[in-house]
């Protein structure tokens, strides 16, 4: 495994059904105040399920990526001429316009042009942020990062047809009574830079990207391994990748969407890459106040995860009625915990049994 | 384009299969998948490339597979959409389909494996991008090999289209 080199976070930008900018996000996601309500966007009156996390007056998603775009550039401080040498790695849902989407949203922000288009279900962002990590090893002084999804009619349907909507209207992530997840709108977009780039322009970076791993479950088109395995792989490479131990860890942002398979899955491979340590290291999923962003559900949660370090308070873990015993875990419930060690993971995993984890220092 | 083409001299290329085969034959029946023809063609294209191959299962399991798509799977997404906007029901089958990753379970759990699990749609030439990102994968450490998959449906505005896949096993070529 080549040296890893450091990686700063620079710059964010965020959108979710919680309010746009970094300060609702947050806000929301310490007291645990869901932006779950009925679907207006479009007709949901023939779906089982009618809720999602939707934000108001919302503009088209490429509106909306250009705008995160531009708060992450301007939270960096990026001068015209360092965005013309800024590439742009996007996760967006597959289509075939995906290719001119990308290319205008990198000229509007000025940036050096469309480098990569990840389409990979709700892997998507976090793979794109463990490819900017490589590619500032390699040599680049910085890559931009953006991921965008607006809940819209035919994925709101699709997941209303495989019976993974919530019933009760409220994501129960770990919680013994879960009944499934809620769609939410998620656009964001993170700026990651070398170390040494950051400090040339006088600016020292408040987290840093210290590790990430991918694995697959090799195991089922849809249902996670039981066991977790590829999931712990994600977590075991990211935390070899930044040289810690488990005991360093000071919390988890999972993937638990609220499901029961999943949810019960992730706590296996927390169990199996974490040891003893899976029991007493705070974990929340913040999918149960902003939902599931899809494509871009792991850039919001590392945007989260950051901004809780940053604060020195750990988001809590909304809509939970109780343990459920296939997830032994240390679930922040009641009111937000103090930070305690300034690492943290972010999982996610998605359909056909992809697995990523990214490790964050608050620096 | 062929493979070696495009590599820059640091990609091995251990197989490779392209569909439709030669000569020609109906694209096997994928169980579980309806409508369309991408899953199918995913996981054909990867029989082709793996079958009759010795499999090291310790080399399997620190296998990447990369999926590169444009169009994605335009026929069950149509369908969708025509069915939503017609108001009418999905049946369940089309949200485990829908997700370029679902097939990709399928063929993993199929041939074992457990290495990192990417879907591209091209910025630009569709090998050179999967070739690009095959090279990244490899170099970050996670993976040994890397299964890649690139493949279109026939597009039907288009004369005399065609479904096509690409499969290609590349691995780092060694140092010399």
């Amino acid at each position: 495994m080549a040296e890893v080199q450091p990686v700063g976070i620079t710059g964010l930008g965020v959108l979710s059904a919680l309010g746009r900018g970094s300060e609702p996000q947050l806000a929301a996601a310490l007291s645990g105040t869901a932006a779950f309500g009925p679907v207006r966007r479009f007709d949901v009156s023939g779906r089982r399920v009618g809720l999602a996390a939707t934000l108001d007056r919302v503009a088209s998603l490429s509106d909306e990526l250009a705008d995160v775009v531009e708060q992450a550039c301007q939270d960096a401080g990026l001068t015209a001429s360092q965005r013309a040498e800024t590439p742009l790695l996007l996760a967006v849902h597959g289509q075939p316009d995906a290719g001119a989407q990308a290319a205008r949203l990198a000229e509007r922000a000025g940036l050096a042009g469309a480098c990569r288009i990840y389409i990979g279900a709700c892997v998507s962002a976090s793979s794109a942020v463990a490819d900017a990590a490589l590619l500032i090893r390699r040599g680049a002084d910085r890559v931009l990062v953006a991921a965008g999804y607006l809940v819209e009619s035919d994925q709101f349907a699709l997941f209303d047809a495989g019976q993974a909507l919530a019933t009760d209207g409220v994501v129960r992530p770990f919680s013994a009574g879960r009944t499934g997840l809620l769609l939410g709108d998620a656009v964001a977009a993170v700026l990651l830079e070398s170390e040494a780039a950051a400090a040339a322009r006088g600016r020292r970076p408040a987290t840093r990207l210290l590790g990430w791993g991918r694995a697959g479950d090799a195991y089922h088109p849809c249902q996670p391994a039981p066991d977790g395995g590829g999931l712990a792989r994600a977590i075991e490479a990211a935390l070899r990748r930044a040289g810690l131990a488990p005991e360093s860890l000071g919390y988890v942002n999972a993937n638990a969407t609220g499901t029961q398979l999943s949810d019960a899955a992730e706590a296996a491979a927390l169990r199996t890459a974490l040891g003893a340590v899976a029991g007493r290291v705070p974990i929340s999923s913040t999918k149960a106040v902003h939902g599931h962003g899809l494509e871009a559900s792991g850039l919001l949660e590392l945007v989260l995860t950051v901004l809780s370090l940053q604060a020195g308070k750990l988001p809590v873990n909304a809509g939970y009625l109780g343990p459920d015993p296939s997830c032994p875990l240390d679930v922040i419930v009641g009111s937000p915990r103090p930070v305690a060690s300034p690492y943290a993971l972010s999982l996610n995993s998605a359909f056909g049994g992809a697995n990523t984890a990214l490790l964050v220092q608050a620096a | 384009m062929s493979a070696t083409a495009t590599t820059s001299g640091r990609l091995a290329v251990l197989a490779e299969y392209r569909w439709p085969e030669q000569p020609a034959r109906e694209l096997p029946v994928l169980p579980g998948y309806v409508l369309s023809s991408f899953s199918p063609l995913v996981a054909a294209a990867a029989e082709g490339c793996l079958a009759g191959r010795p499999a090291d299962p310790a080399v399997l399991e620190r296998t990447a597979v990369l999926l590169v798509t444009a169009g994605n799977d335009a026929v069950s997404a149509d369908h969708v959409r025509d069915r939503v906007a017609a108001g009418r029901r999905l049946g369940p089958l089309l949200f485990f389909q829908i997700a370029p990753n679902s097939v990709v379970g399928q063929l993993t759990a199929r041939w074992g494996l457990a290495g990192p699990v990417v879907a591209l749609s091209p910025v630009g030439d569709p090998l050179a991008d999967g070739l690009a990102e095959a090279e990244l994968l490899l170099e970050d450490g996670d993976a040994e090999q890397v299964l890649l998959i690139l493949v279109e449906q026939a597009d039907s505005a288009v004369p005399d289209s065609i479904d096509r896949a690409h499969a290609l096993l590349l691995t780092e070529r060694p140092i010399s």
